[in-house]
C-alpha cells in the first residue's frame, strides 16, 4: 500500500522542489480545515506569523492593509466568497519550516500557509487554510475547492498546463549528515565519491545531483542516489547508516539538526549548494487553477509586501531571507517539460 | 534409563487383567535388568506401575536456547537508546495520539459494522434466485475488489467537489451544497462510507462463504417445518453461518483497524496519521512515535483477539460436544494438574 | 374434491397424476396416490425409484412438472386459476407446508438450538403458539418421545435414535394433518433403530396420518394399513400389507422383495 502510494505520490509531484518530502501533514486530527493559527484573521489589521513554530521561528505581528486596487483585480466570485481559501498539501506528515502541525500538536503552521494568510489581508480576504494530502491539495485546486494552494509548489512547465503561478522564494540546497560523520561538503562534488546520498525523486536537488554522479562516473568513480518516500523514512535510513547523506532543501534541515540534537543520533549540516547552481533558479509559487484569473492579483500582492517590507519581515521571522526573490512573477519560466 | 525402572518383560508375555494377577509375577530375566531395581517395586505387576512419560532433553534445550535469546531481545529493547522509551512514554498517551486513536477505534467501529451489513445484503443479493440481484452484487464485489482503497477515499472525498462542478445548472446540485455544511461530518461521514464500501466488498465474500458452509439439510428442514423466510435466515442459517464467518472476519477487521490509516486521504488523522505527523514536526522522535503506534496496534489486536475467541465460542455452541475451556478455566486445570503432579512425585 | 378411500375415510393426502423430472430423466411418472385420513401407508421400492421425491413432492419441497397434491382437499403450492395452476407466494408455501410434518433420514436438527428450542422454534416462528405454551408444548412431546430429561441438551451430545426421535417431536409440535418419514431409520446404527420405530408405531396406534418411505418391510407390514411399492417412478402395486407382500400380482414386487426379504 504504501509502495503504491509512494508512487501515486511521486508521479503528481514530478517536478517539484523536494517533492518526496511533501506528503502530507496535519492540522489537528479531526479537521481538514485548520484553524489558522493564533490571529490575524480578519481582513487588514495585524497578522501573526511563525506561531507555535517548535524553536524554527520567531513569532512576529506584521502589520498589513487591505489594498482596495489588487483587491478590484480578483475574480468576482472570489470576491462574493468574502474568502481566500488557501491549500496546504501536508497531511499525514508535515514539511517543517514550510507547513507542519505546531509545538501545541494541532494546530498547522508554517511559512507557506503565513504568506497566505498575509496575502489574504492584502487582499482583503478570510483566509480559510485547507490542510490536504498532495494530491487532494491539487484535485482541491482542480474542483476549485481550493483558490490557491501556497505549500512549496515548484513552477515547473508540466504544471503550467493545467495551473498558473505566482512566484514568492527561491530554495537553498544542504547536505544532512549524522553529527558523528566527519564528511563535508564545500562545493566540490568530488567530495561525494563512494558515498550513499538520498534525494526526492522529481526534484531540482535530483538533477543536480545526477549531473555530479554522471561527472563522477566519467572519472571512474561511484555515487549511489537511493529515494525515500518521506522525510520520516529518510531521516531513519540516515540514523541507520543505510545512507551517508541526505541533499535536500535547506530550510528542512537546518529544523531537523535542532531537533535532532537531544537524540542517540543527531545529525548536521554537512555544507549547503544554491539551488541556482543549477541551469535554472527553481521557484516556489503560489498556485491556482489556469485561467482563474487569481495568479496576478496574488503576484501584486506578494509585490505590495516586497515593496513595503512585509515579506522580509514574514522571512526573517522564520529564517528564509536567504531564499527571497526580488519580485514575485506571473507565470516565470519554470523547470522545463524535460526535467519532470 | 527409564527402561532399568521396568522390569523387562519377556516378549510373549500375556497380561491377566490387574484383579486377577497372580503374584509372585513372571520373575524378569536377569540380562534386561541394569542396576539397582527395589525388589518391592520389582515385584509388582507391570500393569499395575504408572507408565512414566517419555522425556524430551532436545525439546527442554531448544526452549532454553529460545528463553535466553528472548530475553536478549527483550534486554536491547529496554536498554538500546536508540528507542527513546522516555519520548516513548511522553507520546503514548499524549492527546494528540489519544485522538488519533479513537478516530482510527471510531472508524473502524462504524466500517466493521456497516461493512458487515453491506456484507451480508451482498451474499444474500449473490446467493438469490434473482439474476439481476445476483448480477448487481458480483459486479459490486468485482469492482470494489479491484479499485484501490485509496482511489476509493480520493474520488469520494472530491465527490462533491467534482460533482459541484461538473453539474452547473443541473436542478439536484442544491441537495449536494448540503452535504458539505458540516466539514467534520463529512470526513469522518466519507472515511466511514469509504472504508464500508470497501469492506462490504470482502465481508460479502466471507458471508456467502459461511452460508454456503451450512449444510443444504438445514436450508432444506427449515423450509419442512414453515418457518418464514426471514426466520430461516435470522435463526437457522445465519448462526450457523456465523461459525465459519467469524475467523474470517476478524481477519478482515484486523486489516481494516490497520487499513483507517489511509484515512488521511480524506483530511481525518487516525492513530498512524498522528504518528506520521508528529514525526515531521520532531524528526528526533520518530522511532518513539513509531513505536507508539506498533503498541497501541498490538493492543487493539490483542483485545479484538480475546472478543474473537469469546465470540467463536459462543457461536459454537451444539456444533462442539463440549466448548473448549477459557485460558482462565485452563490455567486453572493446569494447575490442579500440576499439584496432583508434584503430590504423586513427591509420595512415590 | 372427495376420492373414494381404502377405509372410507375422506382422504387426507391427494396426489393427482403428478411427473416430475430432471432434464431427460423421469424420476416420477404419473403418480396417483390417496391417503386416507389415519391411515398408515409405507412406501416402499428399489432405490432410486422415486420414494423419496414423493414425498418432497407432497410438501412441495420438489415442484411437479405435471399433476398436483392437495391436502385435506385444498391444493399445495399451486393455486386453481381457470383452468390452469399457478404456482403460489412462498409465504403461503410456507404456511401449507406447516401442516404437513417431515422427517428426514439425516434428523437435520438444528444445531446451534437445544433440543427443547429445536421443537419449540417452529411454533412460534410460525405464528401457531406463544413462547410459554410452545415450550410446554414441546416439553410434553419431548416427554411422548422418551426424551424428557435431555431437553437442555444440544442435538450433537445425542445419540442418532435420540436425535430422530427429538426430529418426530419437532414435526408433531406443528400438530400437522400428515407426517411423512423419508427412510427415518436408514441412518441409524441397527442397534438404534428399535427406539424410533417405537415412536413411529405409537404414532401409528394413536390415528395419526402417516406415509413412511421405508426399507424395513417387517416394520411396514406391522403398521401399515396399504403397502405401495413404486418402480421407476410409478405405483406398480399396492394394497393390504400381507396382500402386496405375501402374494404380490406384480414379477416386478416379487422380484424385489426376494431381494430384500
Amino acid at each position: 500500500m504504501s509502495k503504491l502510494r509512494s508512487r501515486l505520490v511521486r508521479s503528481l509531484s514530478a517536478g517539484t522542489a523536494f517533492a518526496t518530502l511533501t506528503v502530507g501533514l496535519a492540522a489537528c486530527g479531526s479537521s481538514s480545515t485548520s484553524t489558522t493559527a493564533a490571529s490575524g484573521d480578519a481582513p487588514g489589521g495585524t497578522v501573526t506569523v511563525g506561531a507555535l513554530s517548535n524553536g524554527a521561528a520567531t513569532q512576529t505581528g506584521i502589520t498589513v492593509s487591505e489594498v482596495a486596487s489588487i483587491r478590484a483585480e480578483l475574480p468576482a466570485s472570489v470576491v462574493k466568497s468574502g474568502q481566500l481559501v488557501i491549500g496546504v498539501g501536508a497531511l499525514p506528515a508535515g514539511f517543517a519550516p514550510l507547513a507542519y502541525v505546531g509545538s501545541d500538536q494541532r494546530t498547522l503552521t508554517g511559512s507557506e500557509p503565513d504568506l497566505g494568510r498575509l496575502v489574504a489581508a492584502v487582499l482583503g480576504l478570510k483566509p480559510v487554510v485547507n490542510n490536504a494530502t498532495w494530491e487532494n491539495l491539487f484535485v482541491g485546486i482542480d474542483s476549485g475547492k481550493t483558490d490557491v494552494g501556497f505549500s512549496n509548489i515548484t513552477d515547473t512547465e508540466e504544471r503550467k498546463k493545467k495551473y498558473e503561478f505566482a512566484s514568492y522564494r527561491q530554495d537553498n540546497l544542504a547536505f544532512e549528515v549524522l553529527k558523528s560523520s566527519p564528511w563535508n561538503f564545500n562545493g566540490d562534488y568530488t567530495a561525494l565519491a563512494d558515498k550513499t546520498v538520498a534525494v526526492g525523486a522529481g526534484t531540482n536537488q535530483e538533477k543536480i545531483l545526477l549531473g555530479w554522479q554522471a561527472e563522477l562516473q566519467a572519472a571512474g568513480k561511484q555515487l549511489t542516489i537511493k529515494y525515500f518516500p518521506d522525510t520520516n523514512s529518510t531521516y531513519l535510513a540516515l540514523s541507520g547508516g543505510k545512507i551517508d547523506a541526505y541533499f535536500g532543501p535547506n530550510p528542512g534541515i537546518a529544523y531537523q539538526v535542532t531537533q535532532d540534537a537531544r537524540t542517540s543520533n543527531p545529525v548536521r549540516n554537512a555544507g549547503t549548494f544554491s539551488g541556482a547552481g543549477a541551469t535554472l533558479q527553481g521557484l516556489i509559487a503560489a498556485t491556482a487553477k489556469k485561467d482563474s484569473g487569481l495568479a496576478k492579483p496574488v503576484a501584486d500582492a506578494i509585490n505590495y509586501l516586497i515593496e513595503n517590507g512585509q515579506y522580509a519581515k514574514w522571512l526573517a521571522a522564520w529564517n528564509l531571507s536567504n531564499e527571497a526573490v526580488s519580485a514575485s512573477q506571473v507565470n516565470p519560466p519554470g523547470l522545463p517539460l524535460s526535467n519532470s | 534409563m527409564s527402561e532399568s525402572l521396568l522390569p523387562a518383560v519377556p516378549p510373549g508375555t500375556t497380561y491377566p487383567p490387574a484383579t486377577e494377577l497372580p503374584r509372585p509375577p513372571t520373575p524378569a530375566p536377569a540380562d534386561a535388568v541394569e542396576g539397582a531395581v527395589d525388589p518391592e517395586r520389582a515385584a509388582r505387576p507391570v500393569s499395575a506401575q504408572r507408565v512414566l512419560p517419555l522425556r524430551h532433553p532436545g525439546r527442554w534445550i531448544t526452549s532454553a536456547i529460545v528463553v535466553v535469546l528472548g530475553a536478549q531481545i527483550a534486554h536491547g529493547l529496554v536498554t538500546n537508546p536508540f528507542y527513546q522509551w522516555a519520548r516513548f512514554q511522553y507520546w503514548f498517551v499524549r492527546p494528540v495520539i489519544t485522538d488519533g486513536l479513537f478516530i482510527t477505534l471510531e472508524v473502524t467501529a462504524y466500517s466493521a459494522v456497516l461493512g458487515l451489513l453491506g456484507g451480508v445484503l451482498l451474499a444474500l443479493a449473490r446467493l438469490s434466485r434473482s439474476p439481476v440481484l445476483r448480477a448487481i452484487s458480483w459486479l459490486y464485489i468485482w469492482l470494489f475488489r479491484s479499485v484501490p482503497l485509496i482511489v476509493v477515499l480520493l474520488f469520494l472525498y472530491n465527490f462533491s467537489a467534482l460533482y459541484r462542478t461538473l453539474s452547473l445548472g443541473v436542478p439536484f446540485g442544491a441537495a449536494f451544497l448540503h452535504f458539505d455544511e458540516s466539514k467534520l461530518a463529512t470526513d469522518l461521514v466519507v472515511a466511514v462510507v469509504g472504508l464500508s464500501l470497501n469492506e462490504a466488498a470482502y465481508a460479502a465474500e466471507v458471508v456467502r462463504a459461511g452460508i454456503l458452509s451450512v449444510d443444504q439439510g438445514q436450508h432444506e428442514a427449515a423450509a419442512a417445518l414453515g418457518l418464514p423466510r426471514r426466520y430461516q435466515f435470522a435463526r437457522i442459517v445465519f448462526p450457523q453461518a456465523l461459525r465459519a464467518v467469524i475467523p474470517s472476519y476478524v481477519n478482515q477487521l484486523i486489516g481494516l483497524v490497520k487499513s483507517t490509516s489511509l484515512v488521511f486521504y480524506v483530511s481525518l488523522l487516525d492513530l498512524f496519521g498522528s504518528v506520521q505527523s508528529m514525526g515531521s514536526t520532531y524528526p528526533g522522535d520518530i522511532v518513539p512515535l513509531l513505536l507508539v503506534a506498533t503498541v497501541w496496534y498490538v493492543i487493539l489486536t490483542s483485545v479484538i483477539s480475546v472478543i474473537q475467541f469469546y465470540l467463536e465460542r459462543h457461536y459454537s455452541r451444539g456444533a462442539l460436544r463440549t466448548l473448549p475451556p477459557t485460558p482462565l478455566q485452563r490455567l486453572r486445570v493446569g494447575l490442579f494438574a500440576l499439584r496432583a503432579r508434584v503430590r504423586r512425585e513427591t509420595a512415590i | 374434491m372427495s376420492t373414494q378411500t381404502p377405509n372410507g375415510r375422506p382422504a387426507a393426502v391427494e396426489v393427482r397424476d403428478v411427473h416430475k423430472w430432471y432434464g431427460a430423466h423421469r424420476v416420477l411418472d404419473g403418480i396417483d396416490l390417496t391417503v386416507a385420513a389415519g391411515e398408515v401407508t409405507a412406501v416402499i421400492g428399489p432405490s432410486g425409484s422415486g420414494k423419496s421425491t414423493l414425498l418432497r413432492v407432497i410438501n412441495h419441497l420438489e415442484k411437479p412438472e405435471i399433476g398436483h397434491v392437495s391436502l385435506n382437499g385444498e391444493l399445495i403450492g399451486v393455486r386453481r386459476h381457470g383452468e390452469r395452476l399457478k404456482e403460489l407466494s412462498e409465504r403461503v408455501i410456507l404456511a401449507q407446508r406447516s401442516r404437513i410434518g417431515f422427517v428426514f433420514q439425516n434428523f437435520n436438527l438444528f444445531p446451534h438450538l437445544t433440543v427443547l428450542d429445536n421443537v419449540a422454534a417452529a411454533p412460534v416462528a410460525t405464528g401457531l403458539l406463544r413462547k410459554p405454551q410452545a415450550q410446554e408444548l414441546a416439553h410434553t412431546l419431548l416427554a411422548r418421545v422418551g426424551l424428557a430429561d435431555r431437553t437442555g441438551a444440544y442435538p450433537r451430545q445425542l445419540s442418532g435414535g435420540q436425535q430422530q426421535r427429538v426430529a418426530i417431536a419437532r414435526a408433531l409440535a406443528l400438530r400437522p394433518g400428515v407426517i411423512l418419514f423419508d427412510e427415518p431409520t436408514s441412518a441409524l446404527d441397527p442397534e438404534l433403530v428399535g427406539e424410533v420405530l417405537a415412536v413411529i408405531r405409537d404414532l401409528a396406534t394413536s390415528g395419526s396420518t402417516l406415509v413412511i418411505v421405508t426399507h424395513e418391510i417387517g416394520f411396514a407390514r406391522e403398521v401399515a394399513d396399504r403397502i405401495v411399492f413404486i418402480d421407476g417412478g410409478r405405483i406398480v402395486e399396492q394394497g393390504p400389507p400381507d396382500q402386496v407382500l405375501d402374494d404380490p400380482r406384480h414379477p416386478r414386487t416379487r422380484e424385489f422383495l426376494s431381494r430384500v426379504l
